[in-house]
């Protein structure tokens, strides 16, 4: 079967079917520039001095944050992306029809996000745009090829851990305690919205347990410090373990999720 | 091709914590068809839809053979040589048109968009389902019509199984002896299986039909 053929038909279905809600598109647009808002004028209160925790990466709070919102905005979808279209075919009844087909479970993991991939690709290029053009934001100093590997790497991984979670959906359908995991505590512990420097130890240790502490940390660097390869090498490390363990356990994981599924008779059901 | 199942069964676990009994859905299922149409009756929850997703690869047996062709088929093989039509049109997108939603499962089955189109239009005259009706959003087409694009959804990928659960549901007059015609057309070359409760159209579609009671089709034959 023609694996490109297979992507292009979910991109080409999925953006027909987001089409068709032209509300839900253009408020979600407009919920991104809320959120850049709020930062903007967080980052404005507390004018242009820099926090200690932030000298460190060679950024004012409002670039920090404004970074790190539009990096886990892309690396997150990777993460969310999985369970919620899988869901969402389960409770349209599509997923058996879907897997009624000679589709392969990685041509189908390939195919069932691409379409959240592309949109967030666009996202990504409008907070650039605004970034620039609107915020005046300085990326002068990064070092875009060491920053695409970061994205690169954390992107992956991340994508294994939405893999991991989607394995959750397809056994239980509702019920999914690693996207809970992830929607609460990433944000909260990984550096996206403050530098995790700012947490106490003990939980500062646990943020160290998390991929986006090290994805988000070595993005920032790179971004605003022009940081190199041999200056964030711990991270790079991390991520690529993360990586080397993640991607080929989550793709294992949900092939036996959806063996477990048409062995059960489970496909069908919501 | 020679489809030849033994002994096949189909066990359903009962959800955690109910204190109900697995469901035995197969027990044992005996089956040989060849080349052309063969009919299965039997009445409401005697295992007609689970031997049938069974059969396209949908569900995984726990016991049993199924031989195609004269090899082994797992579920694997068994999705890429059958073709299968549920008797619910819950299967769609809903808010795609017809033509987008068989363009789509003609990719998954391996088509081109072209051949999807082309052929989509083809099955669709041969039905009674217009052009306008290919174009319009999945959800605003009648039952009958859903059932329509359900068929051309299967008889599409010109599988070498063909498995056709309760297909007349909702057809009008016109229509039935079409998909009469096209079933007819499709056991020329390939094994089709078809469920219905109508006994008339059952013996119109199949010379041959058989019967399940119970997870089981029993011995001595065609009924």
């Amino acid at each position: 079967m023609n694996a490109a053929r297979v992507i292009a038909a979910f991109i080409r279905r999925d953006f027909l079917a987001e089409r068709s809600y032209r509300l839900s598109f253009a408020l979600g647009a407009l919920a991104t520039l809320g959120n850049l808002a709020v930062f903007y004028f967080i980052g404005k209160l507390f004018g242009g001095a820099m926090a200690p925790q932030l000298e460190y990466f060679g950024a004012g709070y409002f670039p920090y944050v404004f970074t790190a919102m539009a990096f886990f905005g892309y690396i997150g979808t990777g993460a969310g992306s999985y369970a919620g279209r899988l869901r969402l075919e389960q409770t349209q009844g599509t997923l058996e029809a879907t897997l009624s087909t000679p589709l392969g479970v990685i041509q189908l993991l390939a195919a069932m996000s691409a379409w959240n991939f592309l949109f967030a690709t666009f996202e990504l290029l409008i907070y650039a745009l605004v970034g620039i053009f609107i915020f005046k934001l300085d990326f002068a100093a990064a070092n875009w090829p060491a920053a695409a590997l970061v994205f690169f790497l954390s992107a992956a991984c991340f994508a294994a851990l939405g893999i991991l979670s989607s394995c959750f959906v397809m056994l239980f359908k509702r019920g999914n305690p690693l996207a809970w995991l992830l929607n609460n505590f990433e944000g909260l512990l990984g550096g996206v919205y403050f530098p995790v420097a700012v947490l106490p130890a003990w939980l500062a240790a646990v943020s160290n347990l998390l991929p986006v502490t090290y994805a988000v940390r070595a993005f920032q660097l790179t971004v605003h410090k022009g940081a190199g390869l041999s200056a964030i090498k711990g991270d790079l490390l991390a991520l690529i373990i993360f990586d080397a363990v993640l991607i080929p356990a989550s793709v294992w994981l949900f092939g036996l999720s959806v063996e477990r599924a048409r062995k059960a008779g489970t496909l069908g059901e919501y | 091709m020679l489809l030849e199942v033994k002994g096949l069964v189909k066990v359903f676990p009962a959800p955690v914590f109910t204190g109900t009994a697995p469901l035995r859905a197969l027990a044992g299922a005996d089956l040989t068809a060849d080349t052309g149409v063969t009919g299965l009756g039997g009445p409401n929850g005697s295992g007609k839809t689970t031997l049938f997703k069974t059969l396209a690869g949908i569900l995984e047996a726990d016991g049993g053979t199924i031989m195609l062709g004269g090899e082994a088929a797992d579920s694997r093989r068994l999705r890429a040589m059958a073709a299968y039509c549920p008797a619910n049109p819950r299967s769609f997108y809903f808010r795609l048109s017809a033509a987008e939603n068989l363009r789509f499962f003609g990719a998954l089955a391996g088509l081109s968009p072209s051949e999807a189109a082309a052929s989509a239009v083809k099955l669709a005259a041969r039905l009674g389902l217009s052009a306008a009706d290919l174009d319009r959003r999945f959800d605003r087409l009648s039952e009958g019509n859903m059932q329509k694009i359900s068929l051309i959804r299967s008889f599409s990928r010109r599988a070498p199984l063909l498995l056709l659960d309760e297909p007349f549901r909702g057809l009008d007059g016109i229509s039935c002896r079409g998909l009469l015609e096209l079933i007819a057309e499709a056991g020329l070359s390939s094994t089709v299986l078809i469920t219905s409760h109508s006994r008339e159209l059952l013996s119109a579609a199949a010379a041959r039909t058989l019967r399940i009671e119970n997870g089981r089709v029993p011995a001595g034959g065609p009924q």
